[in-house]
């Protein structure tokens, strides 16, 4: 387990900022005046974890072969140096989210099975969403649900019809069930 | 038998009595030459050391500077020049300072794009607004020409249904008319 390299973090933060506005800073910023309170970004094997300094620090008292996991996993990095954010990164990405997209009820259960957001199953959605764009999806509850990548700008939608897609989806929550044997391999 | 063994002997005797001064000779010689050789081992020696020396002198070792070569031809090209003593391996970022400045770079280039996508966005927009109209336009035109084109033919009507009784006749007598010119015009 070791800090990220200077491209390391460049890669991972510019992926981040695809879902995240401006208060992504508020990630790395520490919660209280106390140094070891602020969170890192550690490496383990190809994946980012995210975690409080003082836990990251723990980490070193146990062999690299014997830890599999520690704080929440961000994602992976892949051969080529690409990042790619796993469903794990969710909750640390949904509070900073800028573009949103709620779903109506009739939408989650093929969302959360792996399936597209088709325009009809969109309840809201964030003003001023250029297309190819990293959004976070919500319930109508505001349940943050997974996270996608619109295809077409917000503007536009009004000209689609309800069948087209308007959201790609990347990772749902259903996840945590469907690849529950490969989500913490390593 | 019997002859063969003293013979034998007798050389062998010989042969020791010849060996032995023999021996000493060449033991004396030997001494002799052992005693003349190392000087010829000296030159030699000195011989193949010499040029080697001379080597070592020609050997002068030039630095890049020394040379005068262009930048491009040297062993090390411009753009691959490693400071020295710098760290090797990895350079981490774990400070806070450093992570925010990466953030931040990364946040402007984030928004830049986000803008230019707008821009885009609302440039490809107006375009299409402007080509809609356009078509509408268009399609306005056609259906007033076609409404006009119409509206000629009721009046046509509307006339003909005035005159009823004397268009009556005409169209039989056009008809006859016209038949005889088709077959003239269709045959000739």
């Amino acid at each position: 387990m070791r800090p990220l390299t200077e491209t390391e973090t460049q890669t991972l933060f510019s992926k981040l900022a695809q879902y995240t506005g401006r208060s992504l800073n508020n990630l790395i910023l520490p919660s209280g005046g106390d140094d070891n309170d602020r969170n890192v970004f550690r490496l383990h094997g190809s994946r980012v974890y995210f975690m409080r300094l003082s836990l990251a620090n723990l980490a070193t008292s146990i062999p690299r072969d014997n830890l599999l996991s520690l704080g929440t996993c961000i994602g992976k990095f892949t051969k080529t140096g690409k990042f790619r954010v796993a469903i794990t990164a969710l909750d640390v990405i949904a509070p900073h989210a800028r573009y949103k997209v709620w779903i109506l009820p009739k939408g989650e259960m093929s969302f959360m099975y792996g399936g597209n957001v088709v325009k009809a199953h969109v309840g809201r959605w964030s003003e001023d969403c250029p297309e190819h764009q990293g959004v976070i999806m919500y319930d109508m509850n505001d349940t943050p649900l997974g996270f996608g990548v619109s295809t077409r700008a917000s503007n536009q939608l009004k000209q689609l019809s309800p069948t087209d897609i308007v959201v790609a989806r990347q990772a749902d929550i259903g996840e945590f069930l469907r690849s529950e044997d490969t989500l913490f391999t390593t | 038998m019997a002859p063969s063994k003293p013979s034998s002997k007798g050389k062998g005797g010989s042969a020791k009595g010849k060996s032995a001064p023999l021996s000493s000779a060449t033991k004396v010689s030997k001494n002799k030459k052992n005693v003349k050789r190392p000087p010829p081992k000296e030159v030699k020696g000195k011989a193949r050391t010499a040029p080697e020396q001379l080597k070592k002198k020609k050997k002068r070792v030039y630095t890049e500077e020394e040379l005068d070569l262009p930048k491009l031809n040297t062993i090390t090209p411009v753009g691959v020049v490693k400071p020295k003593g710098k760290k090797k391996g990895k350079t981490f970022v774990d400070d806070q300072e450093g992570m925010m400045t990466i953030l931040a770079m990364v946040n402007a280039e984030q928004e830049g794009q986000i803008e230019s996508k707008m821009m885009r966005a609302r440039q490809l927009e107006e375009i299409r607004e402007a080509k809609r109209k356009e078509a509408e336009a268009r399609q306005a035109q056609k259906k007033s020409k076609l409404e006009d084109a119409k509206a000629s033919i009721r009046q046509k009507r509307k006339r003909r249904s005035d005159g009823h009784d004397s268009a009556e006749p005409e169209p039989t007598s056009t008809g006859s008319k016209s038949k005889g010119k088709r077959k003239s015009v269709s045959f000739a």
